[in-house]
């Protein structure tokens, strides 16, 4: 029987690239999320559909390998968790960890 | 004879994963459904030996699904794993109490899933 660590890695390889278009989607969500809250600090909307997103990279990156997006989906999955209107600051924090975030995803697509 | 485990989750990427590393680590049978609804319908058809069940879905998120396995006799005694992303301690405490054999956290190890699953469920063959 073939080593179960090749077949999984082999496999995970191939399930990354089919998966990566959701996974560009989800980044897409958050930096959606990101400008709206920009507009409007207290958008339960956009608030709620970034938090999933950051919620559903948090759960998946690490699993392809990517601990570090993992970690960064996590904060910002922690920033959108307040019900206060985002404050200026946190909207920039955001913008900087979804922009660390794309380079990590950007690192594995290469 | 293998252990079925039916895998609720709405994320494709998850299922597949899991999937992949129930079946080629530890030779287990896997049923897959995309959504609480259909889980639970596939629960009932299969009778899997357990559930491995994602928190946060549309719809039907995993508490309720688990609620409503827990209602239907043919159902009730299935062991479930709640599986999620990592969580504060007031929300995992919240998952603990609603009474499922274990709650696992994403990102999982693929290859070492199944053995972790074995473990809490108290499976001795893996």
């Amino acid at each position: 029987m073939s080593d179960p660590s090749g077949v999984i890695a082999a496999r995970l390889a191939e399930l990354w690239r089919q998966t990566l278009p959701i996974t560009l989607e989800r980044v897409a969500a958050l930096q959606a999320a990101c400008e709206a809250l920009g507009r409007n600090p207290a958008d339960p909307r956009a608030r709620s559909a970034g938090r999933e997103a950051a919620h559903k990279l948090s759960g998946s990156l690490g699993i392809f390998g990517l601990p570090r997006g993992t970690e960064l989906a996590a904060k910002l999955e922690e920033i959108l968790k307040s019900t206060d209107p985002l404050s200026r600051q946190a909207t920039m924090a955001m913008g900087g960890l979804i922009e660390d975030l794309e380079a990590v995803i950007a690192s594995k697509q290469m | 004879m293998p252990h079925r485990v039916l895998i609720i989750d709405d994320e494709e990427d998850i299922r597949e994963v899991a999937a992949l590393s129930l079946e080629t680590v530890a030779g287990w049978e896997v049923l897959l459904a995309n959504s609480g609804a259909a889980g639970i319908a596939k629960a009932n058809e299969q009778l899997p030996d357990a559930i491995l069940l994602d928190v946060m879905m549309p719809g039907m998120d995993g508490p309720t699904t688990f609620q409503e396995l827990r209602a239907h006799p043919k159902t009730a005694r299935i062991p479930v794993i709640l599986l999620t992303a990592k969580v504060q301690a007031a929300d995992q405490k919240r998952f603990s109490d609603l009474g499922v054999s274990a709650v696992m956290f994403k990102p999982f190890d693929p290859l070492t899933l199944a053995r972790d699953i074995a473990r809490v469920l108290g499976w001795k063959d893996k």
